[in-house]
């Protein structure tokens, strides 16, 4: 096996150093440009596609759980109209955190396949856990998704409630706590919390 | 010749004015029809009442049809906003449950998680600045101190409401106690 | 002086400005006073004003005004705790508007069906309306006269009005608005036991395993009983609670078997069950075969319209909805055998999981199984037959009458069982289960009340949806409301409520404490005292008799429905109101006036004024000069002593909290038909179902049938009508008191997110409600308490300021005559 594996290597190797006979260096050099900007089209396209709530809205255990439960609360419809999709909290903005994320996704993929939350009841059982994996990144990454829109540098204190204002001040602005310690299940229902510190 | 590049960038500002026109005015002109219709409804009701309703106005005792003959319908007052000025309200007898002076929307109070008691638990009470629950939130039917709050008071919204600011219809003569004493002097007088 | 508009509002304003501005503190808030009697408040015991739980209070009275009000710790419904109702009782008699003066439509000095309301004295108002019911009993006999009386009545004032209507002017047409709330409920219990009301107790619900809400938002309609349902299962992991609905309300939040079925597909999930229960061999074959019988009910039985509608036309058994057959279990479970849970997933759109889950619950002979229903049960087309199914499954398994296990019928109103079930109000009904058709029930109440035979018709008279029409079409012509907002409640109202009361050919009488839609639609209003302003007694959910005593004084001129009732018969004689041949065969009655024959007949008047206890007013026995409400009370329970509907002696009430009948030998009965708890059952039965004559309960063959009216390409979403916590009875009272009002202030129509997006709403905005009856405005809620599913509508109806009964549906249970407004197809436009 490994001989058969080193000698297709060396081929391979070979044909890779060995300048191009029928081609001109500028044709090479133009159809690698044009055939990369259309493969990293597509790419982005794709995973623009797959970024979106339409997307992740098309499987029924997203569209029938947590989207409808979102469809009430204030990250769907509010004063302004400035409103969050689902990548907008569950999937990373910086380019290389995406992709790694996206790399992540194809566990939910084999969770679709073999139907792990295919009903509500099963939904129910596993959102403890689905949950807690999004706390924890949230936690690592000081909720960075949460601040991509909610700056504490722009809080406008003083248009808060006072209770609002003095708890932010209080726990937000020392950086003693984060978005997510006291903001869980802001924008979908919450699982059993019995022993999960909240605030 | 040498306009040309003016020419050229003045026919895409044409172009571009004319699509963004036509853009704005597609999208707005359901959005106007929607503002200006609640307004022409409005209207409705303050006017005179109709012919069907033959017996006049004065006969319109209930206030909480606010004015409207039951035959007809009015156009419903605006919805109201919960009040969220986080400042105590009066208590009309000590029993009485206070009244939330915040809003609690969306605040989730299920079996898996109470939102009311991240402030209001005993033990979180001072780190929120948040009024504690009273003792007899831990009692169970049996007046019976619990370690935790009481299951039977579990579900806070069934005695404790917002306050939205919606103007009564109607007035309320309740008097509580104070008032009730500070005026027996008067009737004793009398 | 007539009140115009103008001044009222006036005068509401004023009133409110003074709330608002707060005017001085007063001294004593700062400083403590030492004086015993000046800091002294009196406080007595009273059942809450609200709902069918029938929670103790105690209320505090300083110088004739009740000062605070709070849950009772010694009474065992609520042990201290009220909810928000509750916990504001103190403020609902003092609404600026209360009435204090009769008000009669008049025009130039005369009373006028277009006339404006002008105060006038008791006289005025009493001369008035005697005269226009001897006009109708003169030319159209008594079958033209009716009542529309009230689970919120007192008992004694439901017994009065009963003895009044039926014994007094040979009228049957006395309903109570229990028709709209119970009534599916006691053919219920009376088609499978033969007895009306539970066999069960609250107390069940502290040694259950499960509780089961068919139809039932607890959370917010019965927050107390909720209470305990929270307390037992917040504290034992074990305890499942499985709440089913067509929406998602409060109750869900306590759910592990949380299912949201289509509209009318709980007699679907209800078969599954007893399908289930046969086809696992979990049938409990040695209860079933000792105590139970097996009946296949009539089927395509109509949707109780009017009989010219082309449904009531085609349904081949709309003329004898409640026929049956006797069978045996094996056709029973062929019967059921075609509910499979396939065919339960398809047509009820839930999970199947779930409905294995809930299944379970009751087939699991370990497990002890509380039922709940209220309106989604009752309030149906098919509502006797869900009742009825219901118990099918807790027969079949034998989990009833023991501790745990009970199906428990929640009642709405607080004496919905006490006054109109119990003391019989309903136009086919007389006191203690007793029935107008029976010649041996008829002769009996006649005996009771010491009146000539003969007297009792044996016709039912119209009940609460044909008053209404009877009412349109011009066949009822005199007409007395008391303690209820019908025209507000009233399915249909703009085709069927409405033009009956306006119709010149009918004189409406109301009697009701605040201005209501009803009042103010009426030709004669009566002001009305109201709760703790009158002696009283209600009876709950649980068959709990509660008293209180006459606390504070009504406003000015303002008389109970008692007073009013008794009065009135003053003015009728004998001779009027009686046949001359019974009167000639009975000449001791002659010339005499009814309030002679009913009220001072030797058992009403047989107790002295001396006998109220010490320190409380009553203001009717002041007035009769007898000890009125003992008096009736005792007359009353002779009824049911020893007929297993016993109550204890008039004056052990005002002692207890509350005793739950029978009362036998002074104790109370806590779980009825069994051995050992309940005195009735002959010794060795085990159980004893005594209400049917064989002593076996019914268990009943019945199916699916679909509703009267269904969405369609054009009415295309489902309208259900209920309920907020907020608010009861139709908000006369909640709406008055300011907590309550401004934490729910107005209508509005729960709606899907998705429905509202896919029509253009967004939160807030103002819509139309449109049925084929009629339309209503109001505007769309896509958050807050209730989570609608797409198609599904919920708007609450205590707004009298959007009368969403303009848009619902007259259709009701062929067999109760009770109203489903839970059930019809509207549209939702922009307006």
């Amino acid at each position: 096996m490994w001989p058969r594996i080193k000698s297709w290597a060396a081929m391979f190797w070979r044909t890779m150093r060995r300048p191009s006979v029928h081609y001109s260096l500028g044709f090479l050099t133009l159809g690698g440009f044009i055939a990369g900007v259309i493969f990293w089209g597509a790419f982005n396209t794709a995973l623009e596609a797959t970024n979106t709530e339409a997307f992740c809205t098309s499987c029924h255990e997203m569209h029938d759980n947590v989207f409808q439960e979102l469809k009430t609360t204030i990250h769907y419809t509010n004063r302004s109209g400035v409103r969050a999709t689902c990548p907008d909290c569950h999937v990373p903005h910086r380019w290389t955190d995406k992709i790694a994320r996206k790399m992540q996704a194809s566990q939910e993929v084999w969770g679709k396949i073999f139907g792990t939350i295919n009903t509500r009841e099963k939904f129910l059982d596993n959102r403890l856990e689905l949950a807690e994996r999004e706390w924890a990144r949230l936690k690592a990454n000081d909720s960075l998704e949460c601040r991509n829109c909610h700056n504490y540098a722009s809080m406008d204190l003083t248009r808060q409630s006072t209770r609002a204002a003095q708890i932010h001040q209080r726990w937000l602005g020392t950086g003693e706590k984060t978005c997510i310690d006291c903001h869980k299940g802001i924008a979908h229902h919450l699982p059993d919390m019995a022993g999960i510190p909240q605030g | 010749m040498r306009d040309k590049p003016v020419v050229a960038i003045a026919l895409l500002a044409i172009v571009v004015a004319v699509a963004v026109g036509y853009a704005v005015g597609r999208k707005s002109a359901p959005a106007s029809s929607a503002v200006s219709e609640p307004v022409a409804a409005a209207q409705k009701p303050t006017a005179p009442a109709s012919a069907t309703e033959a017996r006049p106005a004065s006969n319109q005792i209930d206030a909480i049809r606010r004015g409207v003959p039951i035959a007809e319908e009015a156009s419903p007052p605006v919805m109201a906003h919960v009040e969220n000025t986080d400042i105590k309200r009066v208590r009309a007898y000590p029993m009485q449950p206070p009244t939330i002076p915040h809003s609690i929307d969306n605040y989730q109070i299920d079996k898996n998680s109470n939102r009311c008691l991240l402030c209001h638990a005993r033990a979180n009470a001072d780190r929120f600045q948040a009024p504690p629950v009273s003792v007899t939130h831990y009692m169970d039917r049996d007046e019976q101190i619990l370690a935790t709050i009481s299951p039977r008071r579990y579900f806070c919204t069934q005695c404790h409401v917002t306050q939205t600011d919606a103007k009564p219809l109607v007035a309320n003569n309740f008097k509580d106690i104070d008032t009730v004493m500070s005026e027996q002097p008067v009737q004793k007088a009398n | 002086m007539s009140m115009t508009r103008r001044e009222f509002i006036r005068n509401t304003a004023v009133a409110v400005a003074a709330k608002v501005a707060g005017i001085a503190l007063p001294a004593s808030a700062t400083n403590v006073l030492l004086e015993g009697d000046i800091t002294q408040m009196k406080w007595s015991k009273a059942p809450c004003r609200f709902c069918g739980t029938g929670c103790g209070v105690n209320v505090a009275v300083k110088d004739g005004r009740v000062v605070a009000t709070h849950g009772d710790v010694h009474a065992e419904v609520n042990r201290g705790l009220n909810c928000v109702k509750g916990y504001f009782l103190s403020k609902i008699m003092y609404g600026g508007d209360r009435l204090t003066q009769p008000l009669l439509r008049k025009k130039n000095g005369a009373y006028a069906k277009d006339g404006e309301f002008t105060p006038v004295s008791w006289d005025e108002a009493f001369d008035v309306m005697t005269e226009q019911f001897k006009r109708v009993l003169k030319e159209k006999g008594p079958g033209s006269i009716g009542m529309f009386g009230s689970g919120q009545w007192t008992v004694w004032e439901g017994y009065a009005a009963n003895k009044l209507f039926k014994g007094g002017f040979r009228s049957n047409n006395l309903d109570p608005n229990a028709r709209h709330c119970m009534a599916s409920a006691v053919m219920g219990f009376m088609r499978t036991f033969g007895m009306d009301e539970p066999m069960g107790v609250y107390d069940d619900i502290e040694a259950t395993d499960a509780f089961v809400l068919w139809g039932s938002n607890m959370a917010e309609m019965h927050p107390i009983l909720w209470t305990r349902v929270t307390d037992h299962r917040l504290s034992n992991p074990n305890v499942k609670v499985a709440v089913l609905s067509t929406f998602q309300h409060r109750c869900f939040d306590l759910a592990d078997i949380p299912i949201v079925f289509k509209p009318q597909t709980d007699l679907v999930i209800l078969n599954y069950i007893a399908n289930h229960i046969i086809t696992t061999g979990r049938v409990n074959k040695d209860f079933v075969n000792q105590h139970t019988n097996f009946k296949q009910g009539v089927t395509d039985i109509g949707y109780g319209l009017r009989p010219d509608n082309p449904l009531e036309q085609k349904a081949k058994n709309a003329k004898d909805p409640g026929a049956s057959e006797p069978i045996d279990f094996d056709k029973f479970a062929a019967f059921v055998a075609p509910y499979t849970l396939e065919k339960t997933v398809e047509m009820t759109g839930v999970d199947k999981g779930w409905l294995e889950k809930l299944a379970e619950l009751y087939a699991d002979p370990k497990t002890k199984v509380m039922s709940f229903w209220t309106m989604g049960f009752n309030q149906h087309t098919r509502g006797v037959w869900a009742n009825n199914m219901v118990y099918n499954l807790h027969l079949l398994t034998g989990k009833i009458s023991t501790p745990g296990n009970s199906p428990f019928s929640l009642t709405g109103q607080p004496s919905a069982c006490g006054t109109a079930r119990e003391v019989g109000t309903f136009s086919h009904r007389l006191p203690a289960d007793m029935v107008v058709t029976n010649p041996e029930h008829r002769k009996r109440a006649e005996e009771i009340w010491k009146i000539p035979q003969g007297i009792i018709q044996p016709k039912p008279g119209f009940h609460a949806v044909e008053q209404n029409r009877k009412l349109h079409d011009g066949v009822l012509n005199a007409y007395w409301v008391q303690v209820n907002n019908n025209m507000q409640a009233g399915a249909n109202l703009m085709q069927e409520t409405y033009p009956g009361y306006r119709d010149p050919r009918n004189f409406i009488v109301v009697s009701d404490a605040y201005p209501t839609v009803t009042a103010q639609a009426a030709d004669l209003i009566l002001p009305a005292a109201m709760w703790v302003e009158k002696e009283g007694a209600y009876g709950n959910a649980e068959r709990r008799t509660q008293f209180w005593h006459q606390l504070v004084k009504a406003p000015g001129d303002a008389k109970s429905d008692l007073w009013q009732l008794m009065e009135f018969s003053k003015r009728f004689t004998t001779d009027e109101c009686w046949p001359a041949e019974i009167l000639t065969a009975n000449p001791q009655f002659k010339g005499k006036t009814l309030f002679d024959v009913l009220f001072r007949n030797g058992n009403v008047d047989k107790f002295p004024t001396s006998q109220i206890e010490a320190g409380y007013d009553n203001d009717e026995s002041a007035a009769f000069g007898f000890y009125v409400q003992k008096g009736l009370f005792e007359e009353y329970a002779t009824f049911g002593r020893g007929h297993g509907h016993d109550l204890a002696p008039f004056d052990a009430y005002h002692q207890a909290r509350g005793l739950r009948w029978p009362v036998v030998d002074g104790k109370e009965t806590l779980w009825r038909y069994r051995e050992g708890s309940d005195p009735f059952v002959k010794a060795g039965a085990g159980f004893e179902f005594y209400g049917n004559k064989d002593g076996r309960a019914v268990i009943w063959a019945l199916p699916y049938e679909p509703p009267a009216e269904s969405p369609d390409a054009e009415y295309n979403m489902w309208l259900v009508t209920g309920r907020v916590l907020e608010h009861w009875h139709s908000g006369s009272m909640t709406m008055r008191v300011p907590e309550l009002f401004r934490s729910f202030p107005s209508g509005v129509v729960f709606m899907n997110p998705d429905d509202a997006r896919s029509r253009g709403f967004k939160r807030g905005d103002e819509v139309k409600v449109v049925s084929r009856r009629g339309e209503m405005r109001s505007r769309v809620e896509t958050r807050g308490r209730n989570s609608m599913p797409p198609g599904v509508v919920f708007v609450p109806w205590f707004d009298a300021g959007q009368l969403i009964n303009k848009v619902t549906l007259d259709a009701t249970d062929p067999i109760s005559k009770q109203t489903d407004y839970k059930k019809c197809a509207v549209k939702v436009v922009a307006v």
